[in-house]
């Protein structure tokens, strides 16, 4: 497979690369949400990850529920787990303006506290349940493609979507941006912070939450998943440039495709050293990430 | 506080003493735990340095210790030198890569240098792991000779390095470098304005901390007689750096909550499998109470800087 090099090998890695992408850059895009509106960086979104496929492993697969009403669920129940953790640790933290690099610490504990939590639920054996999407590919002219792929893809570009119309278009995404920009000022404006903050962490929680559900049958659940991936959802969002919407994406899919490549062509073991060595190279020469942003301003 | 700062020394040494006596009252298995916790304690003494003076978060101490432990294992074994020599040898490399964390913190701070740090880390532990011909890979490795097979010896001479570093550190944060450390944590530009060289310090602070983090692993290395990547994972990294916030960002804090929080697991253990989740729960009930009811947390911290305000303006 590493020799032969055709065209349909390369744009079967590409978009498998893009599908894994899009599953990292939804929490990124989490990240950055949270990051514009109270200025914390929550370590624990590759946790939180890991909870949503635990949330689906239980609706799904334990209790048997149909697949729209599991995903459902398990969404609405890390919602849930958001607005907690904003009204208990983030928001207050934010309005007493602590040192944000106190509460960077508390969410590495957090992150310890959701991992061990997973392993006293669910137990430290990884566990998979069958693809619900099927696991017969498809052939496209020589490409062979798994169905999850574009499902995968086809799901997020509609939340994204969704999500992007409800930051711009609707008055409640316009609130919440008002607080992000300044938060005194919105308060002024007669805005709840609070509330906007809350609803910033349940959608943040929430699409970290669906990258979990999608991911968890294509790779074994445990409850050290979420170090890895969190480590790669954070470089997605520092490569993308951590704030930035658009930014979220495009890190999100170059690392993925960046890891896809890299596995094909190279050493797979390999992968995370290439994906960390570029996170490495894009902090020392472009801090900012691809959309630049002004990294001293909440830093 | 003030009178407790001005013995801080005095503490020190009696906390030395009282280590030194441990051989004589812990039994086997308690004497091991004490000895982690004064081995995790030195790598909590740079922290200081690196998070308490200047600072810059860092979850690469796992990954810097991982250095020295494998460097001493691969001195001794591929080269076969003295094992002091290698000691030595193998401090000087966890400097040099160390000090290579120096150049992001250039011109990055806060969330942004703390995950180049774990990026940095998991590059070094994914390294570890697959060079299986030179490191035993995901199996470990336990065939290298310990630096001090007896046990009491070796509390001596953890105990005198602790005490010695221990100083040091207190004497470093009242040097000059000590000052600028604190003076780019409290704003970078108004540091250089003032004449500070922010690249030196941050240069230099990195270099202490790996220093500290490479005799940490090497003690690592002689007092489990084993290397895995396992146990330096950035899971492991995280621990030292709630140490340094529990210990309040004094020398004697980092010694005094090393050892507690590597003992307390140990208190945890009927817990079984959920000791983990209880601790680091304790620690985000910690961390969330002494920032947000903060007197004493907000007053001590602003102690400690009119300190160093009144100080400054004494000298000028």
């Amino acid at each position: 497979m590493k020799n032969v090099l055709s065209i349909q090998l390369f744009i079967q890695l590409l978009i498998n690369g893009f599908a894994t992408g899009t599953l990292y850059a939804l929490p990124a895009l989490g990240l950055s949400l949270i990051w514009n509106a109270t200025g914390a960086f929550n370590f624990a979104q590759g946790d939180l990850l890991t909870l949503g496929g635990y949330m689906m492993y239980t609706f799904y697969f334990l209790l048997d529920l149909p697949y729209p009403l599991a995903f459902t669920l398990a969404v609405v129940t890390m919602g849930i787990v958001g607005a907690l953790l904003s009204k208990l640790y983030f928001y207050p933290m934010f309005i007493h303006k602590i040192n944000p690099h106190i509460t960077l610490i508390g969410t590495v504990a957090l992150s310890v506290f959701l991992q061990n939590l997973a392993l006293v639920i669910w137990g430290s054996t990884p566990v998979t349940y069958l693809n619900p999407f099927g696991i017969k590919p498809l052939t496209v002219s020589g490409i062979y493609i798994m169905p999850h792929v574009i499902w995968y893809i086809a799901i997020v570009a509609v939340l994204v979507t969704a999500l992007q119309y409800f930051l711009r278009g609707t008055i409640i995404g316009t609130a919440m941006r008002a607080v992000a920009q300044n938060s005194t000022a919105s308060w002024l404006m007669g805005i709840q912070n609070d509330r906007m903050i809350s609803l910033t962490f349940v959608m943040s929680t929430a699409i970290a939450a669906v990258s979990g559900i999608l991911i968890s049958p294509i790779i074994t659940l445990s409850p050290t998943m979420g170090g890895t991936i969190g480590v790669k959802v954070m470089a997605s969002a520092l490569i993308g440039g951590l704030g930035n919407f658009k930014g979220a994406l495009i890190g999100g899919v170059l690392v993925g495709v960046a890891e896809a490549v890299f596995s094909a062509f190279f050493d797979p073991a390999y992968k995370e050293v290439f994906v960390f060595g570029l996170l490495l190279i894009f902090m020392i020469f472009r801090p900012g990430g691809i959309y630049k942003i002004n990294i001293t301003e909440k830093a | 506080m003030e009178k407790l700062r001005k013995y801080s020394q005095y503490l020190i040494f009696l906390i030395g003493l009282l280590l030194l006596t441990a051989p004589y009252i812990l039994s086997q298995y308690g004497l091991y735990v004490l000895q982690r916790g004064m081995q995790t304690s030195i790598v909590v003494l740079g922290l200081v340095m690196l998070t308490g003076f200047s600072g810059m978060l860092s979850l690469a101490s796992a990954a810097l210790m991982a250095v020295g432990g494998y460097s001493y294992y691969i001195l001794l074994k591929y080269i076969a030198i003295s094992p002091w020599l290698a000691v030595i040898l193998s401090i000087v490399i966890t400097v040099v890569i160390g000090t290579l964390l120096a150049f992001p913190s250039f011109r990055l701070s806060g969330a942004f240098l703390t995950v180049t740090t774990i990026g940095f880390a998991e590059i070094i532990r994914i390294l570890i792991l697959n060079l299986e011909p030179i490191t035993g890979g995901a199996y470990g490795t336990s065939d290298f000779p310990r630096l001090v097979a007896n046990t009491s010896h070796l509390q001596i001479l953890m105990t005198i390095t602790i005490v010695f570093l221990a100083i040091a550190v207190r004497r470093i944060g009242d040097s000059r470098i000590g000052l600028a450390f604190k003076a780019i944590r409290q704003d970078h530009i108004a540091a250089e304005v003032m004449g500070v060289d922010v690249k030196r310090a941050k240069t230099v602070v990195y270099a202490l901390y790996s220093l500290f983090a490479g005799i940490s692993g090497v003690f690592f290395a002689t007092l489990t007689g084993y290397l895995s990547p396992d146990s330096f994972t950035t899971a492991e990294s995280i621990t030292p750096l709630l140490m340094v916030v529990m210990g309040m960002n004094s020398p004697v804090g980092a010694i005094l909550s090393a050892l507690g929080l590597t003992w307390l697991p140990e208190v945890l253990r009927f817990l079984l499998t959920s000791r983990l989740m209880v601790f680091s729960l304790i620690l985000l009930v910690y961390i969330r109470l002494s920032s947000v009811k903060p007197k004493w947390l907000i007053q001590l911290n602003n102690m400690i800087d009119t300190k160093i305000l009144k100080k400054n303006t004494e000298s000028i």
